[in-house]
């Protein structure tokens, strides 16, 4: 069983939009932007990635805090996705993430993201031991996303920590301090999120050289392995005796949106390791499955035949080692 | 049809000394008519059902009676509640878990909840560990 961790889930509200006015200023008429299309996903890093794994037919359990009507129907989305959920319940409500999808910009949305309910530290405890609990059963770890107010910032290295005393291999899908800190406890595979400020602690990730390097700092942290973005179509990952290079060779044109695609990754790798396929032939598979994602006008592509599709189109290259 | 086609994987539950309000609150939050209630390892050790809250909440001589028109109020039980709200789970909890497995028939799980008035019943693996619910609208929702 596949555990997933997202602390703070999230209703995925997408909005397609054949064009977004240029003047967006107060007025007094107010302004009416109407949607060609809409959709409205359970959501949050971990719940995706739970997602996708259900579809591939691998028992996922998801656990993280639910709150108000909003977790309602994360939950019953969640549910009939065929994963098994375990969350804590919290008083207030799940946050709604709305991202406006523009015709011609599809991989540039603006998002606009809610911060989440608190937690209170007796839902952390409750959570905690249920964490223990499950982990009696899990074959891997996925600690995703970021944490909601009230959580502390080395939160997720408690986890981590309490996963690897278990032997459990840990993937961190996360960014920010809170994954910083979670490298000394030794995650099997970290994906940072790096989407809103490409940089990773005080590296910048512009070029090539800059995202290796930064891989590199990760993994003598800690790390086994970190796979990094280093733009739409590659990623980059470093362990500590190569580095390699996956790209899909697929236009631009091709995407509907890119929400969503590096949850996909992240399953994806995970599909391919439970399926007995080697690391690199697994992150292959991860990528094909983002690609597909990327491409499908759902948030994520759950046909395994159009996953398997994109396979041919997944190009990788290894580095000379550092 | 197995248990495993059509159940509900839902494993929101109760710990021994979840307290009696914190249960209600929880039943609220899943809409489930009945909780598990498990141990350290996750295994299945009772069920707190909508029904032993409400036995516990009326006074004794309701078991008796059969029927609310002998109470005055429901104030009495808003009273017992905040008499009981605190105490945990274990006390009020069914212990004699009637559960099924992945690999049972839907026929099977019918035959339970008829002969037993079950609205939901719990499923296990073959540790006995929670691993879903079956209520009875997963079932007649596939008939």
């Amino acid at each position: 069983m596949i555990l997933t961790v997202t602390l703070n889930p999230a209703l995925d509200k997408f909005y397609w939009l054949d064009y977004l006015p240029e003047d967006l200023r107060p007025s007094e008429e107010g302004i009416t932007i109407r949607a060609t299309k809409s959709l409205t996903s359970a959501g949050g890093k971990g719940i995706n990635v739970s997602m996708l794994l259900a579809a591939h037919g691998i028992d996922t359990v998801a656990m993280g805090f639910l709150a108000g009507h909003t977790g309602q129907i994360i939950l019953r989305d969640v549910l009939e996705r065929g994963v098994s959920a375990s969350f804590v319940w919290i008083e207030g409500e799940n946050r709604t993430n709305v991202a406006l999808i523009i015709r011609g910009h599809e991989y540039h949305p603006i998002h606009i993201h809610e911060e989440g309910p608190s937690v209170p530290p007796q839902a952390l405890e409750l959570f905690l031991r249920k964490y223990e609990r499950m982990l009696r059963r899990a074959t891997y770890v996925v600690l995703a996303g970021v944490l909601p107010p009230g959580v502390p910032v080395d939160f997720y290295k408690e986890l981590a920590r309490k996963a690897k005393d278990q032997n459990i291999p840990v993937v961190l899908h996360t960014g920010g301090e809170a994954m910083l800190r979670a490298l000394a406890e030794q995650p099997f595979l970290v994906k940072p999120d790096v989407r809103e400020t490409l940089r990773l602690g005080d590296m910048p990730l512009r070029t090539k050289e800059e995202v290796i390097a930064a891989g590199r700092k990760v993994v003598a942290q800690g790390a086994s392995l970190c796979l990094i973005s280093h733009h739409l179509t590659g990623d980059i990952l470093v362990s500590k005796e190569a580095v390699w290079h996956f790209e899909a060779k697929v236009p631009l044109s091709a995407f509907r949106k890119l929400v969503g695609a590096d949850d996909a990754l992240v399953a994806g790798i995970l599909v391919g390791l439970s399926q007995g396929k080697d690391l690199i032939e697994s992150v292959k598979y991860g990528m094909a499955a983002a690609v597909a994602s990327a491409e499908a006008e759902e948030k994520l592509c759950l046909d395994q035949g159009k996953i398997q599709a994109e396979l041919a189109r997944v190009e990788v290259r290894s580095y000379e080692s550092p | 049809m197995k248990v495993r086609d059509f159940l509900r994987r839902e494993l929101t539950s109760l710990e021994r000394s979840t307290t009696v309000s914190q249960a209600i609150k929880l039943l609220e939050n899943s809409g489930l008519s009945s909780l598990p209630v498990v141990d350290e390892e996750g295994k299945v050790v009772g069920v707190l059902s909508e029904r032993d809250l409400i036995r516990a909440l009326l006074p004794g001589y309701m078991d008796m009676l059969h029927s609310a028109s002998f109470l005055p109020s429901l104030d009495q039980l808003a009273r017992r509640l905040r008499e009981i709200g605190d105490q945990p789970t274990e006390r009020y909890m069914t212990k004699e878990v009637v559960a099924v497995t992945p690999d049972d028939s839907d026929l099977h799980v019918a035959d339970l909840m008829l002969r037993k008035g079950l609205k939901q019943i719990p499923v296990v693996d073959a540790q006995g560990r929670l691993i879903g619910v079956v209520r009875r609208i997963d079932l007649l929702s596939r008939l």
